[in-house]
């Protein structure tokens, strides 16, 4: 029984020091212990880490393996202490990056190598499954299958009969398969032919193994996938399907995904509905299981319907919304689970207004929403995305049914601190643990809200109460232009059709220099979207015109500016739209429209609004052509010399042009603009 | 409702029953999967020489499964570990749960051996951060340290921990994860097929009145009930 000096005879630094003494028996007894104490035990792992352990045990492989080289012989203790360091270095590797980085870095990746041919099959049997664990992991050193021994080598590898050395050539072209090349060169050396039959006649984690394998050499490859099922008389793909309905978990979980890179590169494939319907209702039973395959089928269900109305709907008919809840009820999920089920039910929403029906119906939402304090990043934007597409539903965004307490205020926690870089946006609340996440999660929590924002009923003051809208503002100062954009969709969207009281705060909120700043701002997503917010805060209200106007026109001034040089049609529709809106107003706003429209001209000699008449997209000249009825507006007094200054500029003659245009909004506005113009005396 | 099952009487049973046809070799595979799955390998090898049938399984591989399993019963937790890791080393790092349970046998062996500074010290360094990453580790945890803080353990809330059962739990828990790694079946042929039997029995039940078994050690038919 260990006694207490006993327990401080195993510490760290004491075994390392044991490792490098001489007697070959002290030497295996402390490769054993280090292995004993790191296998399983992730921190232990760091600790031996950080003393150096790794090099240590990666020099005695590569003297021991000299001394194999040199003698021509493998005596017992040589081979035990081959057998332990490798063992000890697979474990660093197992499942643990940094080990993974320091086993390379030590150089013993090629002495692994060179065990996988030792006699002694307990030596090749470590070496190869040491190489595995290295394989395992994105770190892993890229294998170049184009080079043709490596090719040989592989071909060896699969034919082996142990499992550890085929699993070891599984493994490398899971890990390294990369590109189209490489995928065509592995079936044209018949590796394909190879896995297949392991699926068959392989024990069950080469079969497992084969199946990772394949769909690896399958993605995104219609070619090699025909060229491997394209032969087959009867049922192709049969020896794949087979196993989606195997006794093993992981192996259905493995098929099905094996299935879904096949029908996602090759649509025609897997046309039956009857098979389809299998795999949605094994991913979904899949979720029953408490190990990783349950974390991972929800992730292999989105990859399945992700864009596909059809199989959302297979699935809706499945339910999968139910069960996808049923799980998420259950509370305590491993975060990837978590992650993977909300990201599922986020996919089941994208499209289809049913499948946002049922969610809502089933209350999924305030599962949703508790979801956005979680402690996990991934957890938190998963929910957001699904926030995200559920609220795409206009029928419940109407009813006012998402501007709520219990989801606005958690979605507005989560904005990002907008005076931090991307590495440094915080988790507001005061956890012990802050987390920092990335860029990805601050717009998904923008996406979020903005539709939210969208909302028809009298609710919006919520969002103020709660300091969203200032924090918004704040947003759109933000350095990172993405988090800028999506700030100001969500500000175009909550202004419109809000109340004047609102607008107002808005505006008073972003000052008028923020605003036009942001009109001339280099991103032009980002330009965009301050056009449209000035379309939607100016629309509606004769007395919110007056806001482009203020210190001194700025916005207006911006706005003509920026129409001047605009890089992309939607720039010019929500410009045009803006300067539409505001040539809805009186007669001074009418004259300070049409002065933006000439100004910029300079030594060109044609306005932009002539190239907009022009432009190819429907909606662009659509608001042009509405902005021109409003200036020559027959009511108001100054239209005749606006008329003029329209003619005089070839305006008018390019609009007579486009009587017959192809697009019906254009061609009713263009005939109001003629209608007008002749009642003015006009040819 | 109403009409009353159908009767089948133990003769006209017996004598369908004479008509199926069973192979000797279906039935020695599944005495001789019995016997390794649960790891009997003097009795395995003994059957293989008498009967002649192979095990699907290579017997020497059983000796060391079960020299694990008989480790954990024993309460020699760090030797099974030990032995576990030279048979496979990807068994505990790959089955956090399982290393777990074994690390939380070794604690609670400590406790039962009085050793309380040693047991304090590696649950401190051993289990609490594997409690850190996981919440029904914390919890299983918890439990076992909470064995310290009674006089009498035998009476105590947790106290089956100290149990013989507790043992044999880790202990089968190691041996399934050992066959599974073989890539051997976890459980035995034999009792599926029983409960095949009854199921299949209990379906019969609602049609027709047959002559059943109901104690499956004697396989006795019993008249049916009218």
């Amino acid at each position: 029984m260990p006694s207490a000096t006993a327990v401080n005879k195993h510490r760290p630094s004491e075994l390392l020091s044991r490792l490098a003494s001489d007697d070959p028996e002290v030497k295996v007894r402390a490769l054993r212990e280090v292995k004993n104490q790191i296998i399983g035990n992730p921190t232990k792992k760091l600790s031996f880490l950080k003393l150096g352990a790794v090099p240590a045990v990666a020099g005695i492989l590569a003297d021991s393996i000299d001394e194999v080289t040199n003698n021509n012989n493998c005596n017992s203790n040589t081979s035990n202490i081959l057998v332990q360091s490798a063992a000890a270095l697979g474990s660093f590797a197992c499942g643990f990056d940094a080990g993974v980085q320091a086993v390379l870095d030590a150089g013993a990746f090629p002495n692994l190598l060179r065990l996988l041919a030792n006699p002694n099959e307990k030596v090749a049997d470590a070496g190869a499954r040491a190489l595995r664990m290295i394989y395992q992991s994105k770190l892993a050193p890229k294998y170049d299958f184009l080079q043709q021994k490596n090719m040989e080598f592989l071909i060896s590898l699969l034919n082996s009969e142990k499992e550890n050395v085929s699993g070891l050539g599984a493994s490398i072209i899971t890990r390294s398969c990369e590109t189209s090349l490489e995928q065509k060169a592995l079936f044209d050396a018949g590796i394909l032919r190879k896995l297949n039959s392991l699926l068959g006649g392989g024990s069950l984690s080469q079969r497992d193994a084969s199946l990772e394998s394949l769909a690896t050499i399958f993605r995104n490859n219609p070619e090699v996938i025909s060229k491997f099922a394209g032969p087959e008389i009867g049922r192709p793909l049969s020896s794949i399907i087979d196993l989606v309905k195997d006794r093993h978990p992981r192996t259905r979980l493995l098929a099905c995904m094996c299935l879904i890179v096949i029908r996602n590169a090759s649509p025609h494939f897997l046309q039956d509905i009857g098979i389809k319907s299998k795999i949605i209702h094994i991913l979904l039973e899949l979720l029953d299981d408490p190990s990783q395959v349950g974390d991972e089928a929800p992730f292999a269900f989105s990859s399945l319907i992700a864009q596909k109305e059809d199989l959302q709907k297979l699935a809706l008919e499945a339910n999968a919304i139910d069960k996808l809840y049923h799980h998420l009820k259950k509370g305590s999920l491993h975060p990837r689970r978590y992650e993977g089920i909300l990201l599922a039910l986020a996919d089941m929403c994208s499209k289809l207004e049913s499948c946002r029906s049922k969610f809502l119906s089933l209350q999924v939402l305030n599962l949703v929403a508790d979801a956005l304090t979680d402690h996990n990043a991934g957890v938190r934007t998963a929910a957001c995305v699904c926030l995200k597409n559920v609220t795409r539903s206009i029928k419940n965004l109407s009813a006012g049914y998402f501007m709520n307490e219990i989801i606005v205020i958690p979605l507005v926690q989560l904005f990002p601190d907008p005076s931090t870089s991307v590495q440094g946006f915080r988790w507001q609340e005061k956890s012990e643990r802050p987390d920092t996440f990335p860029l990805l999660d601050a717009v998904a929590a923008l996406g979020a809200v903005s539709n939210i924002m969208v909302d028809f009923t009298t609710r919006k003051s919520i969002f103020v109460q709660c300091g969203g809208m200032k924090q918004l503002v704040q947003l759109a100062k933000s350095m990172e232009s993405a988090v800028r954009s999506n700030a100001l969709w969500a500000l175009k969207n909550f202004v419109f059709q809000a109340d004047n009281r609102l607008k107002e705060g808005v505006f008073s909120e972003l000052t008028a220099s923020l605003l036009s700043s942001l009109i001339s701002d280099p991103e032009p997503s980002v330009q965009e979207q301050a056009l449209a917010l000035v379309r939607n805060l100016v629309d509606g209200c004769i007395n919110l015109i007056e806001l482009v106007f203020a210190e001194d026109g700025l916005i207006l001034g911006a706005i003509g500016r920026q129409l001047q040089c605009a890089s992309k049609a939607e720039i010019g529709i929500q410009g045009m739209y803006a300067l539409c809106n505001v040539a809805s107003g009186n007669e001074f706003h009418k004259e300070a429209v049409i002065q933006q429209l000439f100004t910029q001209m300079g030594d060109k000699n044609q306005s932009f609004v002539i190239k907009f008449l022009q432009s190819n997209d429907c909606q662009l000249r659509t608001a042009t052509v509405w902005t021109i009825v409003n200036l020559t507006c027959p009511s108001s007094p100054g239209a005749p010399g606006r008329l003029e200054k329209l003619r005089n500029a070839g305006i008018i003659s390019q609009i007579k042009n486009m009587v017959n245009d192809p697009c019906v909004d254009v061609k009713l506005r263009v005939r109001t603009v003629l209608g007008q113009s002749m009642a003015f005396g006009d040819n | 409702m109403g009409s009353s099952k159908k009767v089948i009487t133990r003769e006209e049973w017996e004598k369908r029953l004479n008509d199926v046809k069973i192979r000797k070799e279906d039935m020695n595979k599944l005495v001789m999967n019995f016997l390794v799955t649960e790891g009997y390998v003097e009795a395995a090898e003994k059957f293989r020489m008498e009967s002649g049938t192979e095990p699907d399984i290579d017997l020497t591989t059983i000796s060391d499964r079960m020299a694990v399993k008989k480790a954990v019963q024993c309460g020699n937790v760090e030797d099974a570990i030990e032995k576990v890791n030279d048979l496979n080393p990807e068994i505990l790092d790959t089955n956090p749960q399982l290393f777990f349970h074994l690390q939380q046998q070794r604690l609670i062996e400590l406790i039962r051996n009085g050793k309380i500074e040693e047991a304090l010290e590696f649950a401190q360094e051993e289990l609490a951060p594997r409690g850190e990453e996981n919440q029904s580790f914390l919890e299983e945890l918890e439990r076992t340290v909470s064995l310290l803080a009674f006089e009498d353990v035998s009476n105590c809330p947790v106290g089956e921990l100290l149990d013989i059962s507790q043992r044999l739990k880790t202990a089968s828990e190691v041996n399934a994860a050992i066959l599974t790694s073989q890539n051997h079946e976890k459980d035995p042929k034999l009792p599926s097929l029983l409960k095949m039997l009854i199921w299949a029995q209990n379906q019969l039940d609602e049609k027709v009145a047959f002559p059943r078994i109901n104690d499956l050690s004697k396989a006795t038919l019993e008249d049916p009930t009218v």
